[in-house]
């Protein structure tokens, strides 16, 4: 899976599941403070990366260090890149 | 409803669905923890507070609460839990939120978070009384000084699986699949039981005097309520019961039954219920009160059935006017005796009672008296 296509999935699951614009989706966005995710969102956000991607993250540690939306497809890029090996 | 041809054994597939509308204008962060049926309640709840002119001060003042009843949580929310769980055993599956939905006071806390309410926030959970049961525990906190303006009412979202609890009991009207529109029939001799309908009724309770202070609308004051259990069947109503709980809310509203200017009766058009709730009504007013049923109009909207109903028959008392039982056309001689309403009749209501018959035996009644 290339970078491209884990950025236009992971907006997707933004923009499907939380209604937010496009427009706000650059990777510096703060998933908290910019884009108004709180803790229950961050459990159905979980849900919906597992959906789309086809992988488990509920109990990964990494989960929890994640601040941006930047930070959130670099992690999904290296989970992609882990299960490829 | 076609879509419930899917079930094997449900005879009905009559419903009276209502059209969800604008839910988007609900933020998002409010609307996840939302079933239809809080969406339904929270609507209703807009509109009424914009109606009674509630100030936003008042909403966050200890001094306001909400109770909202509903037969379940949004059954919709509840299938939708199971089907994702039921195959799979991974509840990782399962949305942060479904909960909220699912829970039995969903409807009230929805309200509650959505408006921000710091009173009481309460469910009763009374099947097809709930709605009814909510306005009388609100007149309750209002008149024993514990709160000054009460959201009462009771909400409830159509869903096959609902359907099917009645219609397991042969409670369900199936003979009118393809006229729907002639079903269901309240105290007719050819009904055959109830069709689900959906919806919320919302009305404000005030403290009297600070209502009338402030200049409020008021369309009627309540002088009586009342709640009994039958202690006698979880699912089939009893004359009996329902004679002791009007009577005992007329005694609490300190008026003798020919003063009651109208009726509006619970009424579902099953065989049984029809039945018992004429004979009460026939024991106590005879054939003098005009009496009249909703259901052949919204279907029956269960929980909220109580506070949809009360609040067309506050309209009725508006406007001098009584709504006819629609599709009875000829009564059941069992429902004879009565006072039925079978064509628009023009009335003044000074006092009108309503009533509520729920599964569990519950039954609930409550006057209302239109403002001097």
């Amino acid at each position: 899976m290339t970078e491209a296509e884990v950025i236009k999935l992971t907006n997707e699951v933004f923009i499907d599941s939380f209604e937010i614009e496009q427009s706000k989706l650059i990777p510096q966005a703060n998933i908290f403070n910019d884009l108004g995710l709180d803790s229950l969102d961050i459990v159905d956000l979980v849900v919906a990366l597992q959906k789309k991607f086809g992988v488990t993250i509920r109990d990964d540690e990494r989960v929890r260090t994640i601040r941006t939306l930047g930070d959130l497809q670099n992690f999904i890029l290296t989970i992609k890149k882990e299960i490829q090996k | 409803m076609p879509q419930w041809a899917q079930y094997k054994g449900l005879h009905c597939h009559v419903g009276a669905p209502a059209q969800l509308t604008d839910e988007k204008l609900i933020p998002r962060q409010n609307r996840r923890s939302m079933g239809r049926l809080s969406i339904f309640a929270v609507q209703a709840t807009q509109q009424a507070i914009k109606d009674a002119c509630i100030p936003g001060t008042d909403i966050a003042s200890g001094r306001l609460g909400c109770v909202i009843g509903s037969t379940m949580g949004s059954a919709e929310s509840i299938a939708e839990a199971f089907e994702t769980l039921v195959p799979t055993h991974d509840l990782a599956q399962l949305p942060s939120t479904k909960f909220f939905q699912c829970v039995s006071h969903t409807a009230a806390l929805n309200v509650g978070q959505y408006l921000g309410i710091t009173g009481t926030v309460m469910s009763t959970n009374a099947a097809c009384a709930s709605g009814l049961a909510a306005i009388g525990f609100g007149y309750d906190l209002i008149r024993t000084g514990q709160q000054d303006i009460m959201i009462c009412g009771g909400a409830e979202g159509l869903h096959e699986t609902v359907v099917g609890s009645f219609d397991v009991l042969y409670a369900t009207s199936s003979g009118f699949n393809q006229n729907p529109r002639q079903t269901p029939r309240p105290f007719d001799a050819k009904r055959d039981g109830l069709v689900c309908g959906e919806g919320a009724g919302i009305v404000i309770l005030e403290d009297y005097d600070r209502a009338r202070k402030r200049g409020a609308k008021i369309y009627a004051e309540i002088i009586g309520y009342n709640t009994i259990g039958n202690g006698a069947h979880v699912s089939e109503s009893n004359r009996e019961a329902i004679v002791s709980c009007i009577s005992e809310t007329l005694a609490k509203a300190k008026i003798a039954p020919q003063e009651i200017d109208y009726i509006n009766a619970h009424a579902t058009a099953t065989i049984q219920g029809d039945k018992e709730e004429a004979a009460a009504i026939r024991q106590i007013f005879g054939a003098k009160t005009p009496l009249s049923s909703l259901k052949g109009n919204i279907g029956h909207t269960l929980g909220a059935s109580g506070a949809i109903e009360l609040i067309a028959s506050l309209i009725m008392m508006e406007k001098g006017l009584i709504f006819p039982t629609l599709n009875l056309k000829e009564p059941d001689p069992e429902c004879a005796g009565i006072n039925h309403v079978m064509q628009p009749l023009a009335k003044k209501i000074n006092l009108l009672l309503k009533n509520c018959f729920a599964f569990g035996g519950i039954n609930a009644s409550l006057i209302c008296k239109k403002p001097d």
